[in-house]
């Protein structure tokens, strides 16, 4: 019973950065597109720890803790990027 | 089939979290501009990270688990933290004007 | 089960759709992102395979290292003007029927190999069979080190004539400034004193349990890798000009150490490659990690050398 919840949480959180996606079509802005970096960061955390609970398979919480300490990574590289924003 | 009282909370609280989740991504993807979307996304999703590591600290049933799970949502508090700071600041003030891309 | 076909044909589905996005698609920036997104989702799926190995690696190479470089080769590209120009115009005419073919290549080959019974005496099998006279529990780190040590080696080598290539493209150069955020912005000098102790805490955990548990050298590498690149992209370390002796030994220290103890056997009357026991693996799991650490910081880095900020 638990694991029907837990493949459906999977599905779910999927299907949420299947959604995400759209924002990366619409923009506007970098940043904009940098927030779906965001929501795929933090929800790929909660879907590895999902899985390792699911598959049963721990060292999948590893993968799941080098996700969340190197996600500011990409962030920082992003902050030396051009503004899109009109300056005067 | 039967599930024990704490396969319930964990249960409840793993679906709690990833509805959490749901909030964060309609909020990106309605709401009007990018601070607004920031916010949302970056606050529900907090939320609901601490909400699946909690319930899934109940289900696995192990304190070793559980002490793991603390530490992944302790970081992914500050990345998500920082990398929010960083792209509010990059979206209202661009790169730092004081400094060229690039130095030959 | 039928939930995790569901998963597995998800994660298929999108990997499909995102890629075509980002060779299809017309803006720079926006296929930059959807390619770091592709490097998440192809961690999930080595996730689902039951590859945590690959996984570790992927994780950290593929969401941090991957997505941080192209960003900075985006950053130049836009400082020359150079990241407004569209791409080359499509040839579908060329491009339809290659992936039509490629296509049909993937099939067969995937069809033909759910056709494939599993040979008794395969090399996989063997392995398996063989691992406990290694005394390693991690199959993949017995291949590495013991089935495939000269392998092993040799990548240690490449990655090496890597950093001297880049080094001989650098020139007299001096490496530009990369750092755009230091540790007087808000939050990063908090993020530095958690993340950085971790990493360090989690790559030594993963090249003590590769021996037995999905982990390892190359794994280890890669995190600290990400590690050195934190501190480069928070101007905690400078790039420097020049390489000192600690620099060039450290570079080295994955080949020469799998090189001194392999040659080394053939001293004492055993087959050359062959390891003297568990101190040797560690030591050379340890000079891999360090070496592949330092010589991608480096890469990322366009730099010979690192030294700490100068006031």
């Amino acid at each position: 019973m638990t694991g029907i919840v837990l493949g459906v949480a999977v599905v779910f959180l999927l299907l949420n950065l299947l959604a995400g996606l759209w924002r990366i079509g619409a923009g506007p802005t970098a940043a904009d597109r940098m927030l779906a970096v965001l929501l795929f960061g933090s929800t790929t955390v909660a879907v590895l720890l999902i899985m390792a609970e699911w598959q049963g398979d721990g060292a999948l919480r590893t993968v799941a803790l080098l996700f969340v300490m190197l996600a500011t990574i990409v962030t920082l590289a992003f902050v030396g990027t051009p503004s899109d924003r009109e300056r005067p | 089939m039967t599930m024990g009282l704490a396969d319930l909370i964990g249960a409840t609280l793993l679906v709690l979290g990833c509805a959490f989740y749901g909030a964060g991504t309609v909020g990106l993807l309605r709401f009007p501009d990018v601070y607004n979307r920031l916010h949302a996304l970056t606050k529900a999703d907090n939320q609901g990270l601490l909400l699946v590591c909690a319930g899934l600290a109940v289900l696995s049933g192990s304190w070793g688990v559980t002490a793991l799970l603390a530490v992944i949502w302790l970081l992914g508090l500050t990345a998500a933290a920082v990398s929010a700071h960083l792209i509010a600041r990059h979206a209202r003030h661009g790169p730092d004007p004081g400094v060229s891309a690039e130095e030959p | 089960m039928t939930i995790g076909v569901l998963v597995d044909v998800l994660l298929a589905l999108s990997l499909v759709g995102l890629s075509l996005q980002v060779v299809t698609g017309r803006a720079l920036f926006r296929d930059l992102v959807l390619f770091i997104l592709f490097g998440l989702l192809i961690a999930l799926s080595w996730a689902r395979l039951g590859a945590p190995d690959v996984a570790l690696a992927e994780a950290a190479i593929g969401a941090g290292l991957t997505g941080a470089l192209m960003l900075m080769a985006y950053r130049r590209l836009a400082a020359g003007g150079a990241a407004d120009v569209s791409p080359a115009r499509r040839r579908p005419l060329l491009a339809l029927p290659v992936a039509a073919l490629a296509g049909i290549l993937v099939a067969i080959i995937g069809l033909s190999a759910q056709g494939v019974e599993r040979v008794p005496d395969a090399a996989g099998t063997l392995v398996l069979q063989e691992l406990s006279a290694t005394g390693l529990g991690n199959p993949i780190t017995g291949v590495l080190l013991v089935f495939r040590g000269l392998d092993t080696m040799l990548e240690m080598a490449v990655l090496l004539v890597a950093l001297l290539g880049a080094w001989a493209v650098l020139g007299a150069a001096h490496p530009g400034r990369l750092h755009q955020v230091d540790r007087e912005t808000p939050l990063v000098s908090a993020l530095l004193t958690t993340v950085a102790p971790v990493t360090l805490l989690i790559a030594t955990h993963l090249l003590l349990v590769g021996t037995d548990a999905p982990g390892g050298a190359f794994q280890a590498g890669a995190v600290l890798t990400g590690c050195g690149v934190l501190l480069v992209l928070t101007g905690t370390v400078r790039p420097r000009a020049a390489a000192g002796l600690l620099t060039k030994l450290l570079a080295i220290a994955g080949l020469a150490a799998f090189a001194l103890i392999g040659v080394s056997a053939l001293a004492l009357g055993r087959a050359p490659m062959t390891l003297p026991g568990m101190w040797a693996v560690y030591l050379i799991e340890t000079a891999m990690m360090l070496s592949i650490a330092l010589t991608m910081t480096l890469l990322f880095a366009r730099s010979r050398a690192l030294g700490p900020e100068q006031r």
